[in-house]
Order: C-alpha cells, then sequence, then structure tokens
C-alpha cells in the first residue's frame, strides 16, 4: 500500500477561551489577585483523523464554526495539534486566504515576489517564473501601482496566479474562489483540475457542495469539531444538505421565538437545555399559565436523545437510546408525544467470531459451553468462580471473576471494560461492577421493564411537540444569555453541568464521554442487529449500532429502507469541551458534587435538574419521572395525561 | 542532530523571504520622502547639534570631542532602542499572515532587526561626515567597529525576540517597555561622562549594563584610538550570546501558543 502523503490521527485542537479577554499585563495582574482569571477551554477539533492518499481529492463540509479551516490549518503547520499527530509528505501550497502577506504598499510587481517569498520559494526561482504569473492574473497593465489600488477581485487573481504557479504536492484550498468573476473561477477550476490531473492532492473546503461534488472523490463532514461522517461524495453531500435544510426549515419555525427571546422579554422561567428534562418542564409550565423560555448551547433540541434522518433513518446522534419503564405514568406521558414500536432491546456480543447473547443468559452459556439445562450452567459458572478463590476482591479483575469466572469474564467482560474506562481491569476499583446478573432462562430481552419500544419516527419529534409554542434560542449559552438581558426571568431551571453554573469555582467534576462515528454504507444488512458489543479490546470500538433496526428497518409508511447507516461507539478519556455522557462516580467527584450541591442550596429561584444538573446518570424514564415530579412541585398542579386510544 | 538540520533547512528556505522583507522594509522607508538616505544621515546630524550646543558647555572639561562622544554613543543606543522597539511589534504586526499561512515566526524579527541594522549602517555616515568636520584622526583601530556592531546586532535580536513573545502574550509590554528604554538611555552615559555618577551607580552601570559595553568599545576604537580592554570585549560578547540564547528560547518554547492569541 502506498504510504498516505497526508496522516491526521486522533488530532485535537484546544483554544483556551478567556471568559473575558486579557492581553495586557495590568488586568492580568489585577485578575490574578483577585481571583478572576478563569479560562474555558474549547475543542475546536475533537480527536479527528484523516487519512489521504496520493492523488485524492477531499472535500471538507460543514456549517460555520465546525473546524474545517481548523483543520486545514493544522495540516499546514499554523496550528499545532494539542493532541494526536499530523504528518505530511509533500510540499503544500496553503490557499486558506489569496494574497495573504500582500504589502499595500508595494507595487503588484514586488508583491509578487515578496508573495513567493512568503510561500517558501526563492527569488530565483520567482524570476523564473514571473512572466507566467503576471499573465495568468492579466495584470500586465497594472504592474508597477501599488496593490492598495487593485480591487479584491485582482488582488484574488494575482493571489491565486501566485500560490498555483507551481504543482505542489498538496493544494489547500479555503473558500477562496467566492470572490472573483465567473470567467476567473472558471479558470481557477480549471487550474484546479489540470493540477488534479497531475497527481497534486487536494484539500478544498467550500459551502458551495456542488462544486465540492464537482471537484472532489472524498469528502469528510465535520460538525463541532468531530468527524460526522466520511466517504463518497453524493451520499455525503446529500446527507449534509437534508440536514442544513431540516435544520434550516426548523431555524425558520422558530425565528419568530428568537426575535422574541432577543428583546429579552421577562419571563417566569427560562430553561437552560432543551433535552428531555428541559422539554418537559417548559411544556407543563407552559401550559399551566406561565411564561416560558429556552435556551439551548447546541444547534439543535432534544439534547443526547436527538435522533436525525441520514438516508431515510433515524440515526440516534448521541448513541442508542431504548425507552423502557415501569412507570405507567411516565409512559401514558411519553406516548402523548409519539407512536413506540415493540422494539425489545437484545444486543449480541462479538468475541472475535463468536458469538453471544446478552444479557448473559442461557443462550450465552449453551454457546460458550454447549451446556443445556440452567443446572449444567450453574454448575459450570460455579465451579470456575470456585477454583479461583478469591475471596476479597482488590480489583475489578477479581471482583468480576468471582461474579461470573473465567470464561465469561475472558470473553464478554474484560475488553470491554477496559476499552470503556482506558485502563486494565486490574488497575480498576472493584466497586465499578457491583452486581453482574447472570440469567439463568432463554430470555434475551435486556430490560426487565413492563414497557419497552422506540418511538416510530425518532426522539426528536417528542422534543418537538413538547416544545412547541415555546421560544427556544439554540446556538446560545445561557451566560451569553443571561449577561445581554439581567433580569430576564423569574426562576431559572438549570439542566447544564452544575460545576459549570457555579463557574468550576470548587473544581471540575469529570465524565466518562464516548465518540461515534457515522457511516453510511450501501449494504441492506450490516450486522443485523442494532447493538453489537465488540469485547475483545484489540478492535478499537466499544460497540456498533445499526440504526435502522431500531425501527426494524422500515420507514414510516411500513416500506423496506434500501442502504444502511452505523455508528461506531469509541470510549474516549473526557477531557473539558467535550461532551459529557456519564459522571463518574468516584468518592472524588462524589465529594466535589456535594460541595457544588451544597452551594445549589443556597442559591435562589434556580432548580437544578437532568442528568448534568445533578450529575447522575439516568435513563429516560428516570428523566421524564423527575421533570414530572418538579412539575407538579413547582407550578402546583396534578400533570394530567389524555390517554390515547388505541 | 535531525532536529538542527531541520532547523537550518526551513532557515535556508526562507532566507529570501528574509530579504525580501528587508529590502520591503528599506524600500517604503525611504520611497515616498524626498530627501530619501539624507534623512538617516541629517537626523542624527541635527540632534547631535542641538545636543551639543546645550550639553558640551558643561561637559567640556572633561570630554574633548564632545560631537563624536555623543554620536558614538547615540548611534548604538539608537539602533537597539529601535530595533528592539520594532522587533517588539514584528511578530503582533504580522498576525494576519501567520494566521494565514505557514511561516517560522522568527523570520519576521530577524527582517525586522535586520532592516533597523542596514538602516543604522546607512546613517554611520552622519557619524563619518563629523568625524571629518571636526578633524578627528581616523585611527587604524576604527576597521574593528563592524565586530562592535555584530556584537550588538546579535544582542538585539535577543531581546526582540523575548519582547516578541512575551508581547503577543500582554499587549502593554510595548509602552512599559518604552519607559524602560527612557531609564535606560539616562543610565548609559550617551551625553555625559561617566565619570560624572556617583560611584556606587557607576559600577553598576559598567557591569550590568550591556549597552555600557558596546558603546566603550566604540568610543575606544573612535575617540581614544586605542584598542578595547579585554574585559568589555569578552563581557559584549557574553551579554550578546546570553541575551540571544534566553530570547530564542523564550520564543520558541511558545511560539506554538502565538496563533492561539494573535
Amino acid at each position: 500500500m502506498a504510504a498516505n502523503i497526508i496522516d491526521v490521527d486522533h488530532v485535537s485542537i484546544r483554544f483556551n477561551l478567556g471568559n473575558v479577554k486579557v492581553d495586557n499585563l495590568k488586568e492580568y495582574a489585577i485578575r490574578r489577585l483577585k481571583h478572576e482569571l478563569t479560562f474555558q477551554e474549547f475543542l475546536a477539533l475533537k480527536d479527528v483523523s484523516l487519512h489521504v492518499k496520493k492523488g485524492e481529492s477531499w472535500g471538507l463540509i460543514g456549517t460555520n464554526g465546525s473546524g474545517k479551516s481548523t483543520l486545514l490549518k493544522t495540516i499546514t503547520g499554523i496550528l499545532r495539534p494539542y493532541k494526536g499527530s499530523v504528518k505530511v509528505r509533500g510540499q503544500i501550497a496553503p490557499m486558506i486566504e489569496l494574497g495573504a502577506g500582500f504589502d499595500q504598499e508595494l507595487t503588484a510587481r514586488e508583491n509578487i515576489f515578496l508573495n513567493g517569498a512568503v510561500l517558501g520559494h526563492s527569488n530565483r526561482f520567482m524570476q523564473e517564473h514571473f512572466d507566467e504569473i503576471v499573465e495568468f492574473a492579466e495584470l500586465e497593465r497594472f504592474l508597477n501601482s501599488p496593490i492598495k489600488n487593485y480591487s479584491s477581485g485582482m488582488k484574488a487573481r494575482l493571489g491565486f496566479a501566485v500560490a498555483t504557479m507551481v504543482d505542489p504536492d498538496i493544494l489547500i484550498c479555503d473558500e477562496v474562489l467566492a470572490v472573483g468573476d465567473v470567467n476567473f473561477r472558471k479558470r481557477c477550476n480549471a487550474r484546479m483540475r489540470q493540477m488534479l490531473s497531475g497527481g497534486t492532492t487536494l484539500l478544498y473546503v467550500s459551502h458551495d457542495i456542488p462544486s465540492v461534488r464537482q471537484l472532489c472523490d472524498h469528502v469528510l463532514w465535520l460538525e463541532h469539531g468531530e468527524v460526522l461522517m466520511e466517504g463518497d461524495p453524493d451520499t455525503i453531500c446529500e446527507a449534509y444538505l437534508e440536514r442544513q435544510d431540516k435544520v434550516y426549515s426548523f431555524r425558520r419555525k422558530i425565528m419568530e421565538d428568537r426575535e422574541q427571546m432577543e428583546r429579552g422579554k421577562h419571563v417566569d422561567y427560562l430553561v437552560v437545555g432543551a433535552g428531555l428534562f428541559g422539554a418537559v418542564f417548559a411544556r407543563e409550565a407552559r401550559r399551566a399559565g406561565k411564561k416560558v423560555a429556552v435556551v439551548e448551547k447546541r444547534d439543535h433540541i432534544g439534547g443526547n436523545i436527538y435522533t436525525e434522518k441520514i438516508a431515510n433513518i433515524n440515526v440516534h446522534r448521541y448513541g442508542a437510546h431504548i425507552f423502557h419503564t415501569s412507570n405507567q405514568k411516565v409512559w401514558d406521558y411519553v406516548n402523548q408525544f409519539a407512536d413506540f414500536n415493540q422494539y425489545i432491546n437484545s444486543p449480541v456480543a462479538r468475541y472475535q467470531d463468536e458469538l453471544y447473547n446478552l444479557p448473559f443468559n442461557m443462550n450465552t452459556f449453551s454457546r460458550m459451553w454447549g451446556v443445556v439445562t440452567p443446572d449444567e450452567a450453574r454448575e459450570k459458572i460455579r465451579s470456575q468462580i470456585e477454583s479461583l478463590q478469591i475471596t476479597e476482591p482488590k480489583n475489578l479483575e477479581e471482583q468480576a471473576l468471582s461474579l461470573v469466572g473465567r470464561d465469561v469474564y475472558e470473553k464478554l467482560v474484560k475488553g470491554y471494560t477496559e476499552k470503556q474506562w482506558g485502563r486494565d481491569c486490574k488497575d480498576l476499583p472493584a466497586f465499578i461492577i457491583r452486581r453482574l446478573p447472570l440469567r439463568f432462562t432463554y430470555d434475551n430481552n435486556y430490560f426487565t421493564d413492563r414497557y419497552q419500544g422506540i418511538p416510530i419516527g425518532g426522539y426528536t419529534q417528542i422534543v418537538e411537540k413538547l416544545l412547541s409554542g415555546v421560544p427556544v434560542l439554540l446556538n446560545t449559552t445561557w451566560q451569553e444569555y443571561c449577561a445581554k438581558h439581567p433580569d430576564c426571568y423569574g426562576k431559572l431551571i438549570y439542566t447544564g453541568p452544575i460545576d459549570e453554573y457555579f463557574g468550576y469555582s470548587l473544581g471540575r467534576l469529570q465524565y466518562r464521554t464516548v465518540r461515534f462515528e457515522t457511516q453510511e454504507l450501501e449494504t441492506d444488512n450490516y450486522q443485523g442487529n442494532a447493538v453489537v458489543n465488540y469485547t475483545e479490546r484489540e478492535v478499537p470500538w466499544t460497540r456498533i449500532i445499526e440504526h435502522k433496526w431500531f425501527e426494524f428497518g422500515k420507514d414510516a409508511q411500513g416500506n423496506e429502507i434500501p442502504g444502511t447507516v452505523i455508528s461506531k461507539e469509541y470510549s474516549t478519556e473526557w477531557e473539558m469541551g467535550m461532551e459529557p455522557y456519564y459522571p463518574v462516580n468516584d468518592q472524588a467527584n462524589l465529594a466535589l458534587y456535594q460541595k457544588y450541591r451544597a452551594l445549589a442550596d443556597k442559591e435562589k429561584n434556580v432548580v437544578f435538574g437532568g442528568r448534568l444538573g445533578t450529575y447522575q446518570y439516568y435513563n429516560m424514564d428516570q428523566v421524564v419521572a423527575q421533570a414530572i415530579a418538579l412539575c407538579e412541585k413547582e407550578l402546583g398542579r396534578r400533570i394530567v395525561i389524555k390517554k390515547k386510544h388505541s | 542532530m535531525n532536529h538542527l538540520k531541520y532547523r537550518v533547512k526551513t532557515f535556508l528556505k526562507y532566507k529570501d523571504l528574509l530579504g525580501e522583507l528587508v529590502v520591503r522594509d528599506i524600500k517604503l522607508k525611504y520611497r515616498r520622502s524626498f530627501l530619501g538616505y539624507l534623512w538617516s544621515v541629517l537626523n542624527p546630524l541635527l540632534i547631535m547639534i542641538v545636543m551639543t550646543v546645550v550639553f558640551s558647555s558643561m561637559f567640556r572639561k572633561n570630554i574633548e570631542n564632545y560631537p563624536i562622544y555623543l554620536l558614538t554613543g547615540r548611534t548604538l543606543f539608537e539602533f537597539m532602542r529601535l530595533g528592539t522597539q520594532s522587533g517588539l511589534k514584528s511578530v503582533l504586526h504580522n498576525a494576519a499572515l501567520l494566521k494565514k499561512t505557514y511561516i517560522p515566526k522568527y523570520i519576521f524579527t530577524v527582517s525586522k532587526v535586520t532592516s533597523i541594522f542596514v538602516d543604522t549602517i546607512f546613517s554611520m555616515g552622519a557619524f563619518f561626515i563629523v568625524m571629518i568636520a571636526t578633524r578627528s584622526p581616523f585611527h587604524v583601530q576604527l576597521l574593528y567597529l563592524p565586530v562592535i556592531l555584530i556584537q550588538l546586532y546579535i544582542f538585539t535580536l535577543g531581546v526582540s525576540f523575548w519582547l516578541a513573545e512575551v508581547n503577543v502574550f500582554f499587549r502593554d509590554i510595548e509602552y512599559i517597555y518604552r519607559a524602560v528604554c527612557t531609564a535606560w538611555m539616562y543610565l548609559s552615559a550617551l551625553f555625559y561622562p561617566i565619570e560624572q555618577l556617583p560611584h556606587l551607580l557607576q559600577i553598576f552601570v559598567k557591569t550590568l549594563n550591556p549597552m555600557y559595553y558596546y558603546i566603550a568599545q566604540f568610543r575606544d576604537i573612535a575617540l581614544y584610538g586605542r584598542m578595547p580592554g579585554i574585559r568589555i570585549v569578552v563581557g559584549g560578547w557574553i551579554w550578546a550570546f546570553a541575551l540571544f540564547f534566553f530570547g530564542l528560547f523564550m520564543f520558541q518554547k511558545n511560539k506554538d501558543r502565538f496563533v492561539l492569541y494573535l
């Protein structure tokens, strides 16, 4: 295999965003003394990998601020990765801005030499190619006038001519051709295609999707600094446009909300976070006749239960979400907003080429040892546990061994747990696993709750319905909003991280996080099950989710969906700026949470709720139950549920 | 070793850029002024005349050729002051470029100091005019002058690296440094004989003020026609390289973070 020309491996780029920009010594000293020097880390790229072979042309797409330019700058060497590595084998011609480094006072002639030197060309080389450049830029007549008199189009022409004068190994092009007339753009495209056929590798950033499809043979879709999808231009561009459309239409719908909210009108309740908890509260508050508004940091509603349609499949963007509950009221409540299907969660574990049913039940044991009756299985496990003679487990490995025996541990627990925590089981504390339920029935149903299912058409609709009539402001942190509109609320319902609310003044709570790589595939059936756990340590991902099987491979009308979308789930060590998923329930973190809790109790007019607000992992039904309880307490009325007649 | 080779390779790749940047600075400086090069010479001459008129009667007894005494000190100090002050801004001023393309960042600092250096050499004309006008003898020791200039160039580069680096993070360094420069100037015995200072301060200046080493060397060869003493020669080199390596070290240590603060 030919070596890649660009290798970007697990790169993260971190910016320190000071809450207030401190760029002088005086302010620094003052804030230092007053202990006001706080920074907010912001990850512009999160664990991004990209491998480009010689001669390929890659398009980078994504909304503004998704990290496209940051990635290009990292490859060019302008930014250094904070984590991960970048290797480039070849000469780069960067066109991140055409004519960067032109000196306005100098003439075009002088600028050609200066710009050439900026790109690392020697003087002699520039002399040899001088005529060529002038010819391409069509600027013979103005060579000796200062460049400040040039139009922006002329400057772009000159910049392009200098940058592309030589066939580089890698051409990097960041939305620079937007200026210039049609004629010039055509010639630029022609020149770029000529270079491509000459073996130049292209990295191309543009919001102009047709041009991406035309020029590129691969596409990388970035969103919020993460790779959302990569591969064939047509499928990915379509998925991208579809999402844009959807986001756009939703945006339009809430445009009025935005206007209303930007006026900062006083509301009874300001809800921070448009996740499940916030949405339930917002709906009930509105129904109780209160004025309520929601601010959400992300560019979509729904928090982590957000699903979006890719290739007609509802993709669980933040991991598999399966609704299950034994709480009649909660079940009735959510059924007001969607029809739930009969999905039963029965994941499969893959160890090398062996497949086992989860949770650990008779199917699992029978496959593993060929046992038939429950007694045989019990005996097998008992003898395995006994032979180990562990009395007091010192670490997670011993704990797990003493619960399930060697075989189940080695094949199904060890690798998976190690990937989850990024450490050897021997180095993990025993308390992480309190019990490992073993079932001695042939029952693959993961959950034991009375009700279980997936909303047909995805989860987003539920939140949309919950929030209908409630003004929502996306892409906005509550700090920003409240700074702009002080005294805009009577009470704050805060569902963000509790430590963030207090400005991390006591330190930071830790989380475990997961990351998804989503791919669209040609095949109709990739793994035959919605969730497959990979329990070997050597396989880098922990699970693969094939989203279509949550809805039995059918669309809303009941037709078979062609193609499939899978998400590989990886566990990554959490750092500031990443999505927090699971609270870490060790003593240090819980003790810290208790301290924040004490602060929170003193806050008047603020209610902390949800997974991040109370630093605890909840299933969806628990969140709903909590939100309903809060509503009843806060609004002083019982939540009445309209029963559906089916 | 490989690392060093890589460094040298990048430097060679961008040496023409360094040339272009220096040429640009010089060109732009003289392009639109009517008197052009003459200014470089005239400016120190005029200031010298003013200062001579004011101070020479004060210090006549101690200093035999006041104009030369003044010019030797001032030429070197002005080079250091202008060099570091524009070196200080070098990284920040090229922020737009540094954010858009990869260039070794020190190129800008080196180019700024170098163009001031070239400018200083131009303005040396004033010094020679005054030498002739005051009928001072041209000692053969004057051939040593380039060595002093090189020492000072290295010293100035070092200080500039450091300041340029700090200035990225703290923008008010520029103003603080200006004040420092003024104090530094008065402590450098430019226009008064150093013997006029109180004893303790004299010792302080003679040992801890790097500029003193360069100025004293220059005065030795230009004014007194003798080779400078071993102490100030070695001291001059030590100061130059100490600051150079310190500045470069600080600069390189933080250069990857620059772009985040520009």
